[in-house]
């Protein structure tokens, strides 16, 4: 299964770029939560676990998995129904399967699982372009378990649902003018969505994104907190473990959704833009392998896997430096989270996967 | 493969946007952490700092005798955090409703400034317990309470413009509050607070406040009271616009009493006008007129121009300078008169000639010497210097004026400054009115400061017969004292009043000592403007002032008199030895104790049954003896028992118990 020569084709850079972004996320959580806490073990845990994954994900051939594609979504839309009904219920959300030591989070999973049944039906194609039946099919298969996810609710982790769906039609050759039309229907939908759709707090979140001030106390705090916290660090940073903004609690989560700001309040300018250079590094690195993947279902597989990837770290850093509504969209590899470590790390296998198996056959 | 075409170009595509997204957050990041770094960093620390200030005790001030003129309490202060307020108005009717004195106005002054404050607004400062309480039972959210301490005058009016008054955020304003503020306001402490984001202190520093300093002043309070009282008597009886009186111990420069009519209350001090803020003792400046006078007749007695028994003559009763004439009170001609007649009679002919007999020279440097024209005391804020005539530049006419007390400006402080000089034998002794400051239990004393020689002894007693004469039968004859020997001097001034000498409006005013050859008191009394049925005369408005004043102070003091006295007394005071500490009680109050103690026999063993501890021990020690203590309670038994002759130097033996009456039967308290 595993060839000796494959060996030499695992892309290294990739993969220590992404080991160091998980060491830089270890040493921030240590730092924000305050020493060596339960938290940080789960943490060391969730990157061990998440390197087997990475391996198992690595050894088998990616058009295997591909073929199995339809078995691993059935399985996942399946846990996502359990979890639905039997889930572990923690801050409001029912997203936790307790298997007694930890509890995994299924949602995290359908994002690979998305990425690899999507490779597998658009590689399939024998088309050149996507057709409005390929939409419909890609729009349905995604549609399910972002449904799913979203009845948790996890609304953070269902829209990272549509750009693996976006990312995989969009390289399989959808047509501008669909695009062009999406978009329309985007910019048309928004203020329905915003009277109908939307959620009072979600509205709320929205408009003091907006204006943060509004509310300073409320739903603007956080918002308000990030810019402070990343702020008050300056060029140079106030050095490890000094940051009193997360360590105070003044920045809320901040081992989890704003571990980028504890980064820029105790690392500094300097800091943040090695970390920044390190996801640019992972993502045109990957990038890179679907460009030069050997075929159709492995660039689209790789496409896919990215896409959600790329998309949390955008909008989490965005988020970071107050740009953007705050949601409960965690930075991947650095993050506390031991579900998603794992489920990263092993779409990380998948594009190491597709990258050394480019000159086989 | 148009597929690999596809995907090529649409990576591309997918670079380019990742990559110029880095460009925005880096821009974004060098904005918030260069640009604006400064001000995100003191946002940070603003709000995990918290400097709370914990007031340090304001320093009570006593009297002479350890009684309280002020002292500070803990107040309540209520104040609001506005950022944690929901809504203003809500919580400005709730707080108002539980608050005294609050009317829709306040309230809407209250709301505005709960919704215009960010971290911090006065809700109400220095709150009555009651409406602490109330407000605490509200239990509103960012309303917190802290501690201020507020003053109180427990005597109100009493020795106001001595005192002053304190303003709200713990600053002396006026007065011996102002002039010692730093010394007895302490140092205020603070505390740093670290807090987290739930408010949660996790880390302060502290520095403790440093406790002020309370002052014992030179004032008795009880003496202080009685010359109020005379003093606004004198005012309203004499319809005067106000008035002045200040009682010194010449020998130390203590202040004993100051009192200025009309007067405040200062623990209201906003209520009062400026007009009775006024220490007028200290800041009004007048023409002293003719009790001047004795200034120039120390410079003449001291330079030997002439003795108390050369004639001067002052015909016709007037005399001319260009086209100015200055004539007598009433057109008097005294005509010939022996100097110490010039001073008893008041002749304003016959000082001029004296002050233009001895010359601008000399006359200027014994006004200098007298203090004139310099502050007098470093106790006071806003003390005024006096204006004099610079010697080098006084025309004959000029010395004339000051020679009888005008074209001088003084304060009545200095004035008794320049009294007490004569009275004490000669020395100039700084008046004071902080006797000691008192701070972390240790009294340090002001020490008697002299600050020159004016004249000698013999001057200042030849001097002062003089001015027994005028009491005695001269111009001052209203403030004799029974029983007491009292030297003094008259003075009545016109006032200018729009640039020229008023007609109607005088400065009526008397200055003496008392009594005249041992002194326990000067006193200085200025009754300004007076319109009432005794005439605008230094004789007859201020006099009887002075000799009320006097008589209080001398029957306070239990002053034994000058004339006539009782053997005992005499034979007392001798023992007592009058070279006792300068700054020392003054020794007559253990005469008229031994008095009352012994039943006007001083030789014999007081009865001290039925007695604390404390207070026989106060009496044994005014009798010069102490005593062995056995038991606690109130004296039952006592040896030598209560009539016995005293021997100086034995002990005495004192048994105490609980209850009196079960061990001894005392014989009617109201005996001696």
């Amino acid at each position: 299964m595993f060839e000796r020569r494959l060996y030499h084709h695992v892309d290294w850079g990739l993969l220590v770029a992404v080991l160091a972004l998980c060491a830089v996320g270890l040493v921030q959580i240590y730092s924000a939560t305050g020493g060596w806490t339960p938290i940080v073990q789960m943490q060391i845990y969730g990157v061990v676990l998440g390197l087997v994954a990475l391996v198992i994900c690595l050894s088998v051939d990616y058009r295997s998995l591909a073929d199995k594609s339809h078995l691993i979504y059935v399985g996942i839309i399946g846990l996502l129904v359990y979890v639905l009904f039997f889930g572990a219920v923690r801050g409001g959300s029912r997203r936790w399967i307790d298997l007694g030591v930890f509890n995994v989070q299924p949602s995290e999973f359908v994002k690979a699982a998305l990425a690899l049944v999507l490779a597998k039906f658009f590689g399939d194609s024998r088309r050149a372009v996507v057709t409005r039946a390929d939409l419909f099919v890609a729009g349905a298969v995604t549609a399910i378990p972002l449904v799913l996810v979203a009845q948790q609710p996890d609304l953070g982790t269902a829209a990272t649902l549509i750009p693996v769906a976006f990312a995989v039609v969009y390289v399989a050759g959808m047509p501008m003018r669909i695009l062009g039309v999406l978009a329309l229907v985007g910019v048309l939908a928004a203020p329905m969505a915003w009277k109908f759709a939307l959620q009072d707090y979600q509205r709320e979140r929205i408009s003091t994104f907006l204006d943060p001030a509004q509310d300073a106390r409320g739903a603007g705090y956080q918002q308000i907190q990030a810019r402070i916290t990343v702020g008050s660090g300056g060029a140079w940073g106030k050095g490890f473990q000094e940051g009193t903004q997360g360590q105070l609690r003044f920045l809320p989560v901040a081992h989890n959704d704003f571990i980028f700001s504890v980064l820029a309040e105790e690392q500094g300018f300097a800091g943040v833009i090695v970390v920044l250079g390190l996801y640019l590094f992972v993502i045109l690195r990957s990038l890179e392998s679907a460009r030069l993947a050997k075929d159709r279902l492995g660039a689209y597989l790789a496409m896919g896997v990215l896409a959600s990837f790329a998309f949390q770290v955008m909008y989490n850093i965005t988020m970071s430096a107050g740009l953007a509504p705050v949601k409960g969209l965690t930075l991947p590899l650095m993050s506390y989270g031991g579900s998603s470590m794992i489920a990263t790390l092993a779409g990380f296998g998948l594009v190491l996967n597709v990258r050394m198996r480019r000159f086989t056959n | 493969m148009p597929w690999r075409h596809t995907i090529t170009r649409r990576a591309a595509v997918c670079a380019a946007a990742l990559v110029a997204w880095s460009a925005a957050i880096e821009a974004r990041l060098v904005y918030l952490q260069v640009v604006r770094h400064a001000d995100l960093a003191a946002r940070a620390e603003r709000q995990q700092l918290r400097t709370v200030e914990t007031a340090a005790n304001r320093g009570d001030i006593l009297d002479r005798n350890g009684r309280v003129l002020a002292y500070s309490v803990d107040a309540d202060s209520i104040y609001v955090v506005p950022t944690e307020i929901g809504s203003a108005d809500e919580a400005a009717s709730a707080l108002c409703a539980a608050l005294d004195r609050c009317g829709s106005r306040e309230r809407q002054a209250l709301a505005d400034r709960i919704r215009r404050g960010r971290a911090f607004a006065y809700v109400r400062r220095q709150a009555s317990p009651e409406e602490a309480r109330r407000v605490a039972a509200l239990k509103l959210d960012g309303v917190g309470f802290m501690k201020e301490s507020r003053r109180f005058y427990p005597n109100k009016e009493l020795a106001s413009h001595v005192l002053g008054y304190v303003g709200l955020d713990n600053k002396g304003l006026q007065g011996i509050e102002a002039a010692y503020d730093t010394l007895i306001k302490g140092r205020p402490g603070t505390v740093l607070i670290q807090t987290d984001a739930r408010r949660q202190a996790f880390s302060r520093i502290e520095r403790p406040p440093t406790a002020g300093a309370a002052l014992e002043l030179t004032i008795d309070e009880y003496l202080q009271h009685a010359v109020e009282r005379e003093l606004r008597a004198g005012v309203e009886e004499n319809r005067a616009a106000s008035g002045s009186a200040i009682v010194l111990d010449p020998r130390t420069g203590e202040i004993l009493a100051l009192a200025n009519w009309p007067a405040f209350n200062p623990n209201a001090y906003r209520d009062a006008p400026a007009d009775a803020q006024r220490n007028r003792v200290i800041q009004d400046l007048y023409e002293p007129g003719s009790t001047f006078k004795i200034v120039t007749a120390s410079a003449a007695l001291e330079e030997k121009v002439l003795g108390p028994d050369t004639p001067v003559d002052t015909n016709p009763g007037r005399i001319r300078f260009g086209s100015r004439v200055i004539d007598e009170d009433r057109g008097h001609n005294y005509g010939l008169l022996s100097f110490t007649d010039v001073i008893v009679k008041s002749s304003n002919v016959g000082a001029i000639k004296v002050g233009l007999t001895l010359g601008p020279e000399r006359l200027g440097a014994y006004v200098s010497r007298f203090g004139f024209g310099r502050r007098a005391s470093p106790d006071f804020l806003g003390e005024s210097s006096g204006i004099v005539w610079n010697p080098a530049t006084m025309k004959d006419s000029a010395l004339a004026s000051v020679s009888m007390g005008y074209q001088v400006a003084v304060t009545p402080l200095q004035m008794a400054v320049a009294v007490s000089t004569v009275a004490n034998g000669g020395e100039l002794v700084e008046p004071r009115i902080v006797r000691a400051v008192i701070q972390d239990g240790r009294r340090v004393p002001v020490p008697r400061k002299v600050v020159r020689r004016a004249v000698s002894p013999g001057t200042a007693a030849t001097l002062t017969a003089i001015m027994e004469q005028v009491v005695e039968r001269g111009t001052g004859t209203r403030a004799r004292v029974d029983r007491f020997t009292v030297a003094g001097k008259t003075g009545t001034a016109q006032k200018i009043v729009g640039g020229r000498y008023s007609a109607s409006d005088y400065n009526a005013s008397f200055v003496g000592f008392v009594p005249s050859r041992q002194p326990v008191f000067t006193i200085v009394v200025l009754v300004d403007s007076p319109h009432g049925p005794n005439a605008y005369y230094g004789g007859t408005v201020a006099a009887p002032i002075f000799q009320r004043i006097a008589a209080a102070g001398l029957r306070l003091y239990g002053v034994p008199p000058s004339i006539n006295p009782a053997p005992p007394v005499m034979v007392a005071r001798r023992d007592d030895g009058w070279e006792r500490p300068a700054s020392g009680p003054a020794g007559p109050p253990a005469i008229i104790t031994l008095e009352r103690g012994a039943g006007g026999s001083a030789s014999l063993f007081p009865d001290l049954r039925g007695l604390g501890a404390r207070d026989a021990l106060r009496m044994l020690a005014r009798l010069g003896m102490t005593a062995r203590l056995d038991g606690a309670g109130v004296v039952v038994d006592q040896d030598p028992p209560p009539g016995s002759p005293i021997e100086r130097g034995a002990v005495t033996s004192l048994r105490l118990a609980r209850d009196a009456r079960a061990d001894a039967a005392r014989p009617d308290s109201g005996g001696p």
